[in-house]
């Protein structure tokens, strides 16, 4: 079992309340957590910051979070993209990203950090679908082809 | 679409020497050519005349009308629509002759065919070369899609707050089942209270539609013992302008002072009968808006000593709130009392609509 302890997860996230439990999932994972909770804050950190996979938050007030998400294909750092509108609500261009389900659930968020640590496939920019690189993140074994109805 | 023969529909008066004959085309193409219905009025508030427009919506045309030599009310607004004869004496079109230019209000309207519809008007009286009133010029457009619009609106709203109060109540009633006897009571209801002041900003959030919240309305929410109490002012000093604040600031503010509150109620001023808190705040012009400057003031509760472990309350106020809105915050235990200073800008968002909340914009 890959172990996601001391990865170092940037999480962009605007709501506080929302923020702090998501921090805490991250740091009950084993995880080092950047914030960042300001589209601004969030791409100088996406540019700078030593980190090895993040979290966006797709919906961040009046903004998204896209800005951030070009920044970490360009820098081929991993990422999902959390949102509560579902798959509908990611623009085309970003859809080879996977997609977390809001609100946050530690073995959601578990699942789709080992598939970023493990999958070889980086997605790019220019849409397909999430996991496209055939894996499937939410089976307890290997194998592209078992799913689990969780 | 119904049409009309529209050689009478120009302007009754000109003479037809070749340059007012061009005077008369241009006015008519101009007159017939505008989407807004517009109807010119004598000292009697006859019509004797309306654009092209004004024949579409009324259902009339201008032979028509003319040949009824009645008041244009009398035609086109006779009745209310619960079926009463509505009498000129009580229009407010009429009303609004011969006072002031650019009189606006909302009538519904009898169409030729018997159905309502509603219209915004604007009314403005026509003078002669001594400045008397010798007519009313009125413009009229249909607004029945814009108070579709509104009603819609409205709905949705109502479903909104409907939802957001409902699935509040829904994760309350959750965490009740899920933690029935299997955590203490005051855990219980420290939670039960967290998500009571969630809901009052949810209160004052949905009286403004969504859109902005009052500064002094949060304030007081969070700090009121229940939803329908007023802030005891034996024990709150509250002390400062009221502002429009962006639901997020509303939602996270009145989060950090509920949390000041509760702290205050087990260990600090509110604890003991003669301890007082003082909320004071201003607002500072900026360059992008203002800035809100708020200090919470504990006095006369037991000495304070500094918490050893962070809580929730400190992580959100020392932590999250400058985080979320590029602010600063500060949080200290003097033995004399706690204090709290926070430094919110409050147009940092950029935010859709803000300038309509915040009354910035060009009207």
């Amino acid at each position: 079992m890959i172990d996601l302890g001391g990865r170092r997860v940037l999480l962009v996230e605007d709501e506080s309340l929302v923020a702090m439990l998501g921090e805490d999932m991250l740091l009950d994972l084993g995880c080092e957590v950047e914030i960042a909770m300001r589209l601004d804050k969030a791409v100088a950190l996406a540019r700078g910051a030593d980190i090895d996979m993040a979290i966006l938050d797709v919906n961040l007030g009046e903004t998204c979070s896209y800005p951030v998400a070009d920044v970490l294909f360009e820098r081929r750092i991993p990422f999902i993209f959390a949102t509560g509108y579902g798959l509908a609500g990611i623009e085309p261009a970003y859809g080879a990203v996977p997609v977390m389900q809001k609100p946050y659930q530690i073995a959601q968020m578990e699942r789709l950090l080992r598939h970023l640590v493990t999958c070889e496939t980086l997605p790019t920019k220019a849409g397909g679908r999430p996991l496209a690189c055939g894996c499937s993140p939410g089976a307890k074994t290997g194998g592209p082809q078992q799913m689990r109805a969780d | 679409m119904q049409t009309f023969d529209t050689t009478t529909t120009t302007l009754p008066t000109l003479r037809r020497d070749s340059q007012l004959h061009e005077t008369e085309r241009r006015l008519n193409a101009v007159l017939n050519n505008a989407s807004v219905a517009i109807f010119l009025m004598d000292d009697r508030q006859h019509c004797v005349y309306m654009n092209r427009a004004a024949e579409l919506l009324t259902g009339y045309s201008l032979t028509e009308v003319l040949a009824r030599d009645c008041p244009l009310h009398d035609i086109v607004h006779h009745t209310y629509p619960d079926g009463r004869p509505f009498p000129l004496a009580e229009c407010a079109i009429d009303r609004a002759f011969p006072e002031n230019n650019q009189e606006r209000g909302e009538e519904v309207f009898v169409h030729k065919d018997g159905h309502f519809y509603p219209v915004g008007f604007t009314a403005s009286p026509i003078r002669d070369d001594e400045a008397r009133i010798i007519g009313t010029i009125i413009e009229v457009r249909d607004i029945t899609e814009e108070k579709a619009a509104a009603e819609r609106q409205r709905l949705l709203t109502n479903e909104l707050n409907h939802r957001v109060k409902n699935t509040l109540a829904t994760v309350q009633s959750i965490a009740a089942q899920t933690f029935r006897g299997k955590t203490d009571t005051a855990a219980r209801q420290t939670f039960d209270a967290r998500m009571v002041a969630l809901s009052n900003t949810h209160n004052v959030l949905t009286a403004q539609n969504w859109q902005s919240a009052n500064l002094r309305s949060v304030v007081e929410g969070a700090l009121a013992p229940h939803a329908l109490a007023e802030v005891d002012t034996g024990r709150f000093d509250l002390v400062g302008p009221d502002t429009r604040l962006h639901p997020k600031v509303a939602v996270t503010l009145a989060m950090a002072l509920h949390e000041l509150m509760t702290n205050a109620a087990k260990y600090g001023a509110l604890s003991v009968p003669e301890g007082r808190v003082g909320v004071s705040w201003t607002l500072e012009p900026t360059g992008a808006g203002e800035r809100l400057d708020l200090v919470w003031t504990e006095q006369g509760g037991p000495p304070v000593t500094e918490p050893t472990r962070k809580g929730f309350g400190s992580r959100l106020i020392e932590r999250q709130l400058p985080m979320e809105f590029d602010g600063t915050a500060t949080l200290a235990f003097a033995p004399t009392g706690v204090t709290c200073h926070l430094c919110v800008p409050l147009t940092a968002l950029g935010w859709h609509g803000q300038d309509l909340v915040t009354g910035r914009a060009a009207r």
